[in-house]
């Protein structure tokens, strides 16, 4: 029988994992169709949201906020029930949110993809870091990843680079600001391992982007498209002879024989009604939109893991007043941290960590602070100046651990616009992340004293990380996953997902450069079959 | 094979040392063979980035249609490897393959004045060292008729190409002679920035006074000290040759980009000194209408701070509402984070001023609008310089609005460009005249035209023997 399909494959989603994996299909000769329920905005579009913006601390503000294609921040549109308010920064335009990240693009060590055996905890990945390395450098070289040659970033310091690597980062990482050299220098004579953070902030021209220039502004917007953003591969697949569809929400897989599905529903925000076939689906809405668009079509879900295990890199935060001028806000917004708890068997009984060392122009939150004391007139700008010179942030990623009643479901009360389920997190702390803060707290009081540190904030409570990690995670058995090793539903030959949602264990690095490695390698397997 | 990587890095080094195979005179004339090749930009055109160097197979967008440059390798089969060095000789100097007429894409109107000597040397070095490519040229040129008739090139020729080898390169010591040789023959200069007449062939009597290609006003560097070079430090000229990048006055886009990527920074200092000095002595050329240079437009106008840091609308449709066509607005969004609310670039001018710039204090709106459409790209020697185009960010009546706030507070006020003539920089620019009217005439008024012309201009030609005879 011969149909005809409007794409060979159809991709829900234009973020940073959506558009990669739609390039490389393009590459290997396929049609491809992207749709997406935001528009495409230029970048200077939202510089000037930035700029007129009187909320610059919130990531999502310049960022149109649509009731047909909410954000996260839209209230009412994330309903928490758990111990803990689960709310990350996500958008909805063509590129995504990496339109507003951090841009660190962190490989996993062999280790974390076998935390069970290793361990006793979490899921084992039913990969190799073996399996994944080759994609990982194609994701980097894809992004332009700035990154150390030479550091073991594991943070136990062994003498050679570590993880391996088959091929170099392919730019070299910026200089270090006087911030974490000074940090470096004292804490590291103390026995802490200060590690560069890769990121996709490259440091000389790259594939069409200028280099950082230390703008510090990666959140809410590199105002020079020198950082990486989905945009870039949207922009790829655009000139490729991809099709991108904007203001285009799905909402409907449709199921067919087999056990394939063959088609893809959405709505525009006139309320128009749109479908669209393939020979295959991906669906890449991110780790919270992908289990529920998964859920309101009951589909890929026979083992009931869809929505479940929901992970963040919930952490914590401390902020203190050093004893020397440190002068942060130069370059990146952040560009190392400590990492000997990166690794090693006290994982069996409490969460790994990394304390990041934030490099964010810190006059807002000092201004805030001082206003908050009171402090007026002239005394406040003389400690504004003094402050902001010293100012030291932290910010702790922690381990989670994948826990089925940690989940997001579709509202069963509450619509959006165009009629689609909002959705409703339960997401709890438990005591694996809980016994960690205190270790990491143990850490602070060693930070603060190595730094003769005056403490502004110590105990921040528990922190959003806008990680969406675990809600369609991989595994080698449909009973208790909801995809195979390829990124491939259990339950459908023909559906994807690409995702960080995949992730069955996460380590404490941000996870969108594992994201796209996965789908990259899922975009080679979907190749060879359509 | 080996034995050649190793010439070959010996020669990027600038070392004459002895190899095995090759005697030390013989290393020598290679060394100069290669000098040549780069003086003379032969990769430019030759060799698509990334690719085997020489190989050809790159895409020439002329006026008259796209033009394929050949594999210029000794390839046997594909390449110059057949020929001898008296058809090598014709084809650089005179536009004649053993095998057809070249078009004078090919700039063998300035070659032609190499001496021979020179052309002795670039045939070692292309025989010797270039590594032969056996690839099959995936393009060739067919452009439309009448131009595919090739043989029509020698009417053209015999009016414009007729220039006479120098007797001898000029030695290192005789500076202005030496920056001639550079300037008139190897980075054949002319045939970018003097402007052409009807039928595409230089005018001599305008030599270096600035013209036009696909779009891009080629600046005027004679010595003229208003709409020339003539104001410029040695040093400064320098500077931009070797960077692209004279601090407050001019950065290299467009194929001038490529010029100093491929050729002019790799060159040695005393020979950029030597292009500057040389430059120094071209009759000047006033540019009709312009009476103060480019970059004498120093300093922003004032405009209201309240204005540039506006609130706007934050109703999420204006958010992503991307058609504003106020070009205060598209600047500040679009191209102050880098070159400032005030155009003055960083102070280390990393990002360039836009005041005392020679795209936006001019005569033409070109090169203002150009960047902005394709932005720039340039390989120096300290990195790669780079601006993003916002050709697929801003529509025509953006970009004409931008560029007519830039030109009014940064640069010359009186300069204005509409949304219809952006449209056509996109398109790579007004056609010359002969593409407009010769496709649909034919060939047989091209001739005629040709031979008219030619009895015209045989008197002057003469003059022009006799001028050259005395160098």
């Amino acid at each position: 029988m011969s149909t005809q399909y409007d794409a060979d494959v159809i991709v829900i989603g234009s973020g940073a994992i959506g558009s990669n994996l739609a390039y490389e299909l393009l590459k290997h000769g396929k049609s491809v169709i992207i749709i997406e329920s935001g528009k495409w905005i230029p970048r200077w579009k939202i510089v000037e949201n930035f700029r007129s913006s009187p909320r610059k601390n919130n990531y999502n503000d310049p960022y149109p906020d649509q009731p047909w294609a909410p954000t996260s921040y839209r209230p009412g549109y994330i309903e928490n029930t758990g111990n803990f308010q689960f709310y990350p920064g996500m958008l909805r335009l063509v590129g995504g949110t990496t339109w507003h990240w951090a841009a660190f693009t962190w490989r996993l060590l062999p280790n974390d993809m076998k935390i069970k055996t290793l361990y006793g905890v979490g899921r084992d990945w039913p990969i190799s870091y073996e399996d994944i390395e080759p994609y990982y450098v194609r994701a980097e070289y894809n992004l332009g990843v700035a990154g150390s040659d030479i550091e073991d970033q594991s943070g136990q310091n062994r003498n050679q680079p570590f993880p391996p690597r088959s091929k170099p980062y392919p730019v070299p990482p910026e200089a270090e600001t006087y911030y974490y050299q000074r940090i470096k220098a004292r804490l590291g004579a103390n026995g802490y391992h200060l590690i560069h953070e890769p990121n996709a902030r490259p440091t000389q021209y790259w594939d069409g982007r200028p280099p950082c220039s230390g703008n510090n502004n990666c959140m809410p917007v590199c105002p020079i498209g020198a950082m990486y953003s989905g945009d870039v591969h949207a922009r790829k697949v655009k000139n490729l002879g991809g099709e991108i569809i904007e203001d285009a929400t799905a909402y409907k897989l449709e199921k067919g024989e087999g056990g394939k599905i063959v088609a893809v529903h959405y709505r525009s925000s006139k309320g128009e009604e749109h479908q669209l076939t393939g020979r295959y689906f991906v669906v890449a809405c991110n780790g919270l939109e992908t289990p529920k668009l998964l859920l309101i079509s009951d589909v890929a879900n026979s083992s009931d893991q869809v929505g479940r295990n929901l992970m963040d890199h919930t952490g914590i935060g401390l902020q203190f007043i050093a004893d020397e001028p440190l002068w942060p806000g130069r370059g990146p917004v952040e560009q190392g941290g400590v990492f000997n708890r990166r690794d090693g068997d006290f994982r069996s009984q409490h969460a790994a960590m990394k304390h990041s060392l934030t490099n964010i122009v810190p006059n807002r939150p000092v201004t805030k602070y001082l206003l908050s004391k009171g402090i007026v007139g002239p005394e406040l700008d003389r400690q504004i100046r003094y402050m902001s010179a010293r100012w030291v942030d932290i910010s702790t990623m922690l381990e989670v651990l994948p826990n089925p009643t940690n989940r997001i479901q579709p509202s069963s009360t509450r619509k959006d616009a165009l009629g689609i389920p909002t959705m409703t997190i339960h997401y709890d702390i438990e005591d694996y992340i809980r016994r960690a803060a205190e270790v990491a707290k143990s850490d602070y009081a060693q930070f603060v004293k190595i730094m003769g540190g005056t403490v502004i904030e110590n105990n921040t409570g528990f922190q959003n990380r806008d990680h969406l990690m675990g809600t369609v995670l991989m595994g080698d058995n449909a009973k208790n996953s909801v995809v195979n090793h390829e990124g491939r539903c259990w339950d459908h030959p023909n559906l994807f997902l690409a995702s960080t949602g995949v992730i069955p264990a996460c380590n404490v690095v941000n996870p969108t450069l594992t994201g796209i490695a996965v789908a990259i390698r899922s975009a080679d397997i979907i190749a060879r079959e359509v | 094979m080996r034995c050649v990587k190793i010439i070959s890095f010996a020669l990027i080094l600038g070392f004459v040392v002895p190899i095995r195979g090759f005697a030390q005179s013989e290393m020598e004339v290679i060394q100069r063979g290669a000098y040549v090749a780069r003086a003379a930009d032969c990769t430019g055109c030759h060799t698509n980035a990334g690719e085997k160097p020489f190989a050809g197979d790159f895409i020439l967008a002329s006026p008259l249609g796209n033009i394929i440059a050949t594999n210029i390798t000794p390839s046997k089969q594909y390449g110059i490897g057949n020929w001898n060095e008296e058809q090598f000789a014709k084809a650089i100097r005179q536009g004649i393959s053993p095998t057809r007429y070249l078009y004078p894409a090919m700039p063998y109107t300035a070659y032609a004045e190499l001496s021979d000597a020179d052309v002795h040397a670039l045939y070692l070095y292309f025989m010797k060292v270039v590594k032969p490519v056996d690839n099959k040229p995936e393009r060739i040129t067919s452009l439309d008729f009448p131009f595919n008739q090739r043989w029509l090139m020698m009417g053209w020729n015999m009016i414009f190409a007729r220039k006479q080898p120098w007797e001898k390169a000029p030695p290192e010591q005789d500076n202005i002679k030496r920056g001639e040789y550079l300037v008139k023959v190897l980075e054949h200069c002319s045939t970018c920035h003097t402007p052409r007449n009807i039928l595409m062939g230089e005018k001599e009597s305008q030599f270096l006074g600035g013209g036009f290609f696909a779009g891009w006003y080629v600046p005027n560097i004679t010595s003229d000290p208003i709409s020339g070079i003539g104001r410029w430090s040695n040093d400064e000229l320098v500077s931009y040759l070797r960077s692209g990048t004279a601090h407050w006055k001019s950065q290299a886009a467009g194929s001038m980009a490529e010029s100093i990527e491929n050729s002019l920074r790799h060159l040695p200092d005393q020979d950029l000194q030597a292009i500057a000095a040389y430059l120094k002595t071209v009759p000047p050329i006033r540019t009709h209408g312009q009476i103060r240079p480019a970059f004498s437009f120093t300093g922003a106008k004032p405009v209201n701070m309240a204005l540039l840091d506006y609130a706007i609308d934050r109703n999420p449709n204006a958010m992503t509402d991307k058609t504003t066509t106020d070009g205060q607005a598209l600047y500040v969004a679009a191209c102050a984070t880098c070159h400032q609310l005030d155009g003055q670039g960083t102070k280390d001018q990393f990002y360039p001023s836009l005041t005392a710039n020679s795209a936006t204090g001019g005569m033409f709106y070109n090169n203002t609008v150009m960047v902005i459409l394709n932005g720039i790209q340039r390989k120096t020697n300290d990195g790669i310089v780079f601006m993003p185009g916002f050709g697929n960010e801003m529509n025509d009546i953006q970009i004409a609005n931008l560029a007519n706030y830039i030109f009014e507070r940064f640069g010359n006020d009186s300069l204005k460009v509409t949304a219809e003539q952006v449209k056509l920089l996109r398109l790579g620019g007004e056609r010359p005249i002969i593409a407009k009217i010769v496709l649909p005439i034919g060939g047989v008024i091209l001739l005629t035209v040709v031979g008219i012309i030619y009895i015209k201009r045989k008197r002057r030609r003469q003059r022009y023997r006799h001028l050259s005879s005395k160098r």
